[in-house]
């Protein structure tokens, strides 16, 4: 269990976060700048908040009041850094072996030797890291920071760095150490697709602060601001007002475009009658169609993407504004692309799809 | 030969050693002070620390002796113990140490910063000791430039001339080193314990350039001895 409630300032802004995790992965995802690292930086010791209270297990690592602040040497929190770190000018073997010096010779070789092993890098025990390509040199900075048996594990997008097919390998590898590893880890990447995969939860951040941290589902599915929301993969964003609430569904008045928009009423408790808000919705959620009816605009084609089993079409919504209102939409290729540019579609949004944002 | 004849070798040879011994151990600490402090003072502190390099030798050596004259800070100090270090020997090894300074400081300096400080931190998060760490990542990362360093140190330790001659004088088999036994031998007509003299310098010199030299290549052919076709054969 680890219990965080941290502020620092920087120049830009402040950090100032608080979370716990409980014995599993959180991921932390956010722009670049965001504070994401420096959590990580603050919770291994390496730089000291200004104030607030950190505790792992029981154990408090870090409390201003008391100005309590133990050395990252003794907090046992394991970090993976994103660009390796491993000691250059040691072998494989002695990488992994640095933390546990202290232990007798035969139980690090046989440590050593587990780990190597359960890394799929048995073979490169003597090699030094830059005779190991990125994947592997991923692997041994992993051994080495599992080696001390850390009560925490900190990745900082340890991922970021290597090609897509190394780096699947090396998720499956994480999700099926997740079931060794009884510890909590905290996992930072800008990658969607990667937080959802291996985390439990999702924390969201931006500026220095955690805007929304949940069940992963619910951060996917209920993001909590505008932030949260591009960051999960709702690129179509409208603002607009509420002009209808009744018990099946809301309306809501997109700016700049004359037909509102039908949304089913979910848990909206705290939507109010002409309040401002934003609109969202998935380009995958979004369905084209040949005729005019509720929720559906008529469009004309921007551009066309074509990816290897999909494809992505931009399309601007046909308006007397000068406003350009873009919708992004997804479809599963079959064959050519369906539309041509500069063609008129109708784009039809779903009113069990949309997700409303009030903040 | 007479013991006379070679006094200057033993006596460069002597301080140079001490004084390289120093200026390795206070060189390598400074530089490695400084190599992480970013404070508002930082380029006056580096400024101060690589002034004896600028400055002329003489100035350096006039310096010394107003610091450690019979009126001076240091002079002064050491005369409450009974002692002064102004043309005596240690006086060699203390003008050699101050020149030398300079150039240990600024290439370990260099070295310390190229070191990714992240690959210290990974040590931290392991458990090493902020000792443990400077002797086992730090100074083997930065072993090379510190190195080099050490052997620019001593080479300029043994070509000093300038604050030698204010500090410690020119005393026959007490503080004239070869630089200062050349010069002199010259000024009275001695060519030949010159040129011996001259011989001897020039073959120190050399010799450490090529020690330096020899060992960096060692440790390299070390380090890429694994050839690069097997280097990645299988990826992750």
């Amino acid at each position: 269990m680890l219990d965080v409630k941290i502020k620092r300032k920087l120049r830009e802004f402040s950090l100032d976060v608080s979370f716990s995790v409980d014995q599993e992965i959180l991921s932390i995802m956010g722009p670049s700048g965001s504070g994401k690292t420096m959590t990580l930086q603050c919770l291994a010791g390496l730089i000291r908040p200004d104030e607030g209270y950190i505790a792992l297990n029981g154990k408090v690592l870090f409390d201003s009041k008391s100005k309590l602040n133990l050395s990252a040497q003794s907090r046992k929190i394991g970090f993976v850094f994103q660009n390796y770190s491993l000691f250059p000018h040691l072998t494989v073997n002695e990488n992994i072996a640095y933390g546990i010096s202290h232990l007798p010779r035969t139980e690090v070789s046989q440590k050593v030797a587990r780990l190597l092993d359960s890394m799929n890098i048995g073979r490169l025990g003597k090699r030094y890291p830059r005779q190991l390509s990125s994947g592997q040199q991923q692997r041994v900075a992993l051994a080495r920071a599992l080696a001390t048996d850390p009560e925490l594990l900190l990745l900082d997008e340890p991922f970021s760095a290597l090609d897509a097919i190394v780096k699947e390998r090396l998720e499956l590898d994480l999700i099926a150490l997740q079931h060794s590893f009884k510890g909590n880890v905290l996992f930072v990447t800008h990658e969607l697709v990667q937080g959802y995969k291996l985390g439990s939860r999702m924390a969201i951040y931006d500026a220095g602060k955690i805007v929304q941290i949940d069940n992963k589902n619910t951060v996917i599915t209920s993001p909590a601001n505008r932030t949260a929301a591009r960051l999960v993969g709702f690129k179509n964003l409208y603002e607009g007002f509420i002009n209808e609430i009744n018990p099946v569904f809301i309306r809501v008045k997109i700016n700049d475009l004359e037909q509102s928009l039908k949304v089913t009423f979910r848990d909206s408790g705290k939507l109010t009658f002409n309040q401002k808000v934003t609109v969202g919705i998935r380009p995958e959620n979004i369905r084209l169609v040949d005729h005019p009816g509720e929720n559906t605009f008529l469009c004309i084609v921007d551009t066309i993407v074509e990816e290897i089993s999909i494809t992505c079409y931009r399309l601007h919504i046909v308006t007397d504004s000068s406003i350009r209102h873009f919708i992004e939409c997804v479809l599963l290729k079959s064959g050519a692309p369906l539309l041509a540019v500069s063609q008129a579609i109708y784009a039809y949004l779903p009113p069990e799809h949309p997700v409303i944002i009030n903040d | 030969m007479t013991d006379t004849y070679l006094s200057p070798l033993w006596i460069s040879l002597r301080t140079v050693i001490v004084a390289t011994a120093i200026t390795f151990f206070i060189g390598v600490a400074v530089a490695r002070w400084m190599s992480r402090y970013s404070g508002k003072l930082k380029s006056v502190i580096d400024g101060i620390f690589i002034l004896p390099l600028v400055l002329p030798p003489t100035v350096v050596g006039y310096g010394l002796l107003l610091l450690f004259g019979k009126h001076g800070p240091l002079g002064k100090l050491l005369l409450l113990i009974g002692t002064t270090v102004v043309f005596s020997w240690p006086a060699t090894v203390i003008a050699a140490v101050v020149v030398a300074f300079p150039l240990m400081y600024m290439t370990s300096r260099g070295a310390f910063e190229q070191v990714e400080s992240t690959i210290e931190d990974a040590a931290r998060t392991l458990g090493a000791s902020e000792w443990r760490i400077f002797w086992s990542v730090t100074m083997p990362l930065a072993w090379p430039g510190v190195a080099a360093g050490t052997v620019l140190a001593f080479a300029r330790a043994l070509g000093e001339f300038g604050a030698t001659l204010m500090l410690a004088g020119n005393i026959q088999g007490k503080t004239a080193t070869i630089p200062i036994a050349i010069y002199f031998d010259i000024q009275a007509g001695d060519t030949s314990h010159a040129l011996v003299l001259v011989a001897i310098v020039l073959a120190i010199s050399f010799a450490s350039l090529f020690a330096l030299a020899y060992w960096k290549s060692r440790t390299s052919l070390s380090k890429s001895r694994i050839s690069h076709r097997e280097e990645v054969d299988q990826d992750a």
